[in-house]
Parts: structure tokens; C-alpha cells; sequence
């Protein structure tokens, strides 16, 4: 697979969490029609995850969400990671591979969080290189999620919307267009979240992304502990609407619900894609 | 000279990890977060992470410890080890020796040895299974001169305190672990067969002769250098040995 969701139709998915396996290697029925894993639970392990993400892939189309790249780490990616991450590419046949457009520290102090780029043409050119080398590395094309962010850069000199257009448009990757991190960027940062979805052509974006953030007091903080509140659900709609063809994805990390709560959050992003795809007709 | 964007991820790390508060004039904050308050909100996160990778390897230390106080072992553990690795769980693999080093925690001198079974379990979880040879492929082939070569997928851990009852006990007690429970040496044996991690206790002499053969020791040699093994006792670690999947092959 390369990229291109197999199938037609609401294409809802959801995170494959190790509080689920047993569960889903009972094989059950479900409306979840994918699942997206984290790459780097499942990179340096031949133990039991990997056996209920290939248990599972037998069934469902998998995509691998990594979170670990750094494709705009000035010192790019460490050593040994792109070849790991292309082996269990090579075992899982995902339907596409994504990570975040950020960087994640230092190749000696790993920060392990998706540490926001200034939005500059010297960033837009390292992010390209280091697509370029994934992409090379994996043989296969990626897509780049946005972050969530709780700061600017004072050297920035276009929106998030601009550099993350520009970004897909110069390195030949996808987008993978996170709902919920929008709105919470859009909140922190005081422009219209409608807009940033507006000026993202349909044809970069290959997977939405649904979470739920944690109003703080002083700021959205992008937690993936609920469900996706209700603003979130509205954007989704217009989402939907604007990108009919890519898959969604319910991300819940923290505090994961039973099966059934995360299972009934996948059916009501695909009703309402069934809604903004009935208005499209 | 750096680049622009490196000179700015460098301070970025900086910031969080060592906590450069300089950083922050080069960024405006979110919401109604000062700058200062926003890239406090990545600095909070780092050694949250951290402890949260400690905690998920070693809980049964943490069990041991309680919140309080393995949440304050972990803050005083953070900042003096950095992560390289773009994988998490691999942090704290010399977080037994700093738990053997802290002079507040003298109180449970067998912490960094339930620490090394945890990390050794860690090890082994994620491991492929060995691809040992069958039971009775091992008993035909091996011969007295015979060395035995043994999958990645085993450990033999020698500990200072007896911690292997410790680590399996329920979660859920939290019965007082008085001197005698922990006091003495233990040896162990771990191994992985079918996606499962196994430990055996082991008597000094069956560690001695498993450390023999472990290290390339032919079987008779092995055998004869550990003291207070009888016949009865080299079958049963035989049969456990073949059982167990962990001989990968046989040298003569």
C-alpha cells in the first residue's frame, strides 16, 4: 500500500492501544475500520505487541504514526531509527506512514515531545530534506501531522497554515491534518481555525485526525485524555465537507476509555461524514 | 557558525532540559500564557515523560516505594540522565545502581536488585523468542565435552538481595517487607519461550554450572566446577533446561 486508503466510504479508525488487545485479538466485530499505530511501540519489540499488531493487520488496513522522526531536527534522524522504522514497515504493510511536522530535540537530550518549527523558509527547507530522506529511506511516501503548539517564534514570518502548505507542497508528502490540533492552536494563538482549514488544498490532505484537548485556564492543551468537544466536532464537519476523500482517525492516548466509548466516538465521526458527504451530493 | 534554526533548537533543548530562561524572548506565549509560562509548559512535560517511561519498567519499585517517595526518587534521577534514545522505555537502565546510591533509601538495600529484574524483564519481553532446540534433540547431541549455546532471550542474574518473590507478589499487597523477606542472595534464571517470560530460582551450584555453560564452559567441566550438584540435581536442571527452549544448539 502507498498512501491511499483501501475502500470507500466513512473510513473511521482508531489508535491501537495495548489496553485493547485483549479484546481485538478475539477478532470482534466492529465498525472501526482501521487502526493506526504508534511506530515506536512496535520498532524494537518482537514481543507481544508486535504479535497483536500483525493479529490485527490480517483483518484491517494499519497505518503507522510515528513520533520520533524529528524531520525538522536540524541534526536529523537518529541513527538506526529510519532502518527500524522501514523493517516494521516492511512486516506491517501499512497504508501509510505519518509523524509530525516538528522536531523532538537533540540527537543527545531527546525531549520526546513534537517541539513546534518557527515558520520560516530555512524550516520549510530542513523539513523538505528531511522528508526527502525518509522517503528515500522507507521507499515509501509519508504524511506530516500538525502540532499542537502553546507558543510562537518572534522570527516567524508566515502563518502555520502557509508553512504547512509550503512544507508539503516543496518535500512531495502528504498532510495529515489534525482537527482537534488546529482548534487548540487556533485558540492558543487567536486566529480562526476555519481559515486554516480553508487554505489547506483537498489534494495534500490523506488522513484527518479527531482528539480531545484539556482546557487548562490559561490555554487548550492538547491531551488526547477525552473525547473531541464539541467545538472540535464542529470543525469536523467542515472538515469532512472539504476533504471527503481522506480517512479519520479517533486519537484517544490518556485515560483510554473501554472498547465500546472509543468504538462509539469512531460511529459518530462516521455519521457525521455520512452528513457532510449527503450535503455534498 | 550555526544556522538560525539550529542556534534556536539548541536553546529550545536547553530550555527544557537545563532550563534556560533566556529562551523564552525569542518566543510570544499561547493563550494567556506569558512567554516564559509556554515554554514552561514543555519543561513540565520532559520530566513528566521521563518518569512516566521509569514508571511503566519499574513498577514494582515504584509499588514498593509509593508515590511520595518514587516520584521524588524519580525527580532527583531525571536530570542527571538524559534520554538519547528515540524510545522511551529504553530510560533508567542504570536506574538500579542510582537507587543503590541514594543514602534515603538505605532503608531497602534491595531496590536496585528488583530494579535489575525489572529491566532484565523489560529486556526479555520485547525479545524474540529463542529458537531452542527440541527436548530431545538436546538430550541426543549433548555429550559430556559438549558446549551448549544458549538464545538471546535468557538471562542469568546474580542479586545481592532475594527480590524474586518480591516482583511476583500481587499488586495488590502491600504487606510490610520485613529483613527476612529480602536478606540473602539469589540467582535467577529468566527465558523466553512462547511470547512468555519465565523465572526459575536457582541453587548456588545449579547458578554456578549455568554460569559455566552460559559462558562457553564444555558440559563435563561446567559441571564439575560447581559444587553440591548431584545426579538428581543435574537431571532436573536438564530437564528444566530443555523444557525451557533457552539452548539454542549444541557445539561438541
Amino acid at each position: 500500500m502507498s498512501g491511499t486508503f483501501p475502500g470507500r466510504g466513512p473510513a473511521v479508525g482508531v489508535g491501537l492501544r495495548s489496553v485493547h488487545y485483549p479484546h481485538l485479538v478475539t477478532r470482534p466485530k466492529t465498525a472501526v475500520r482501521w487502526f493506526e499505530a504508534i511506530s515506536e511501540n512496535y520498532m524494537d519489540t518482537e514481543g507481544r505487541p508486535l504479535e497483536v499488531l500483525l493479529t490485527v493487520r490480517r483483518d484491517y488496513p494499519v497505518a503507522l504514526h510515528g513520533v520520533s522522526l524529528s524531520v525538522g531536527g536540524v541534526e536529523g534522524p537518529r541513527p538506526g531509527y529510519l532502518e527500524r522504522l522501514k523493517r516494521l514497515a516492511d512486516r506491517v504493510d501499512p497504508w501509510i506512514v505519518t509523524d509530525h511536522l516538528c522536531f523532538t530535540g537533540a540527537h543527545a537530550s531527546n525531549a520526546h515531545d513534537l517541539l513546534p518549527l518557527p515558520y520560516t523558509e530555512e524550516a520549510v527547507e530542513r523539513v523538505s530534506d528531511g522528508v526527502a530522506r525518509a522517503q528515500d529511506a522507507l521507499r515509501r511516501p509519508i504524511a506530516l501531522e500538525n502540532v499542537s503548539s502553546y507558543l510562537t517564534y518572534r522570527e516567524s514570518t508566515m502563518t502555520e497554515w502557509e508553512f504547512l502548505v509550503a512544507v508539503a507542497r516543496r518535500a512531495g508528502c502528504g498532510i495529515l491534518l489534525d482537527v482537534n490540533n488546529a482548534f487548540v492552536s487556533a485558540s492558543n494563538h487567536g486566529f480562526a481555525a476555519e481559515d486554516y482549514l480553508d487554505a489547506v488544498p483537498p489534494e495534500l490532505v490523506k488522513q484527518l485526525h479527531l482528539g480531545g484537548y484539556t482546557d487548562m485556564g490559561d490555554f487548550l492543551f492538547d491531551t488526547h485524555s477525552r473525547a473531541p468537544t464539541e467545538p472540535v466536532w464542529a470543525l469536523f464537519r467542515r472538515a469532512a465537507a472539504r476533504f471527503p476523500a481522506a480517512p479519520v482517525l479517533v486519537e484517544w492516548d490518556e485515560e483510554v476509555p473501554a472498547w465500546p466509548e472509543l468504538e462509539a466516538q469512531a460511529v459518530k465521526a462516521a455519521a457525521l461524514w455520512e452528513e457532510a458527504d449527503a450535503l455534498r451530493a | 557558525m550555526p544556522s538560525g534554526l539550529e542556534a534556536l533548537q539548541r536553546r529550545f533543548v536547553a530550555a527544557i532540559v537545563e532550563g534556560d530562561e533566556a529562551f523564552a524572548a525569542e518566543v510570544t506565549g499561547g493563550g494567556k500564557l506569558t512567554p516564559a509560562g509556554a515554554v514552561g509548559v514543555y519543561r513540565r512535560a520532559y520530566p513528566a515523560r521521563l518518569t512516566e517511561a521509569l514508571g511503566e519498567t519499574f513498577e514494582r519499585v515504584w509499588r514498593v516505594l509509593g508515590d511520595e517517595d518514587f516520584f521524588a526518587t524519580c525527580a532527583a534521577f531525571v536530570p542527571t540522565r538524559r534520554s538519547a534514545s528515540y524510545n522511551l522505555s529504553d530510560y533508567g537502565r542504570d536506574f538500579p545502581e542510582f537507587l543503590e546510591s541514594r543514602a534515603e533509601l538505605a532503608h531497602a538495600p534491595f531496590l536496585g536488585d528488583l530494579a535489575r529484574l525489572e529491566w532484565t524483564f523489560k529486556e526479555l519481553f520485547h525479545a524474540a523468542d529463542n529458537a531452542g532446540l527440541p527436548a530431545a534433540e538436546l538430550a541426543r547431541s549433548a555429550s559430556s565435552g559438549c558446549r551448549l549455546v544458549f538464545g538471546e532471550a535468557t538471562a542469568l542474574l546474580a542479586l545481592g538481595h532475594r527480590v524474586h518473590a518480591i516482583w511476583r507478589r500481587d499488586l495488590a499487597d502491600d504487606s510490610p517487607l520485613e529483613p527476612e523477606v529480602w536478606r540473602g542472595r539469589e540467582d535467577l534464571f529468566l527465558h523466553k519461550k512462547d511470547g512468555l517470560v519465565y523465572s526459575r530460582p536457582l541453587t548456588p551450584s545449579e547458578a554456578a554450572a549455568l554460569a559455566a555453560l552460559r559462558a562457553g564452559r564444555p558440559l563435563d567441566e561446567a559441571l564439575a566446577g560447581a559444587e553440591g550438584l548431584d545426579a538428581g540435581t543435574v537431571s532436573s536442571l536438564f530437564h528444566d533446561l530443555a523444557e525451557s527452549g533457552a539452548v539454542i544448539a549444541v557445539r561438541t
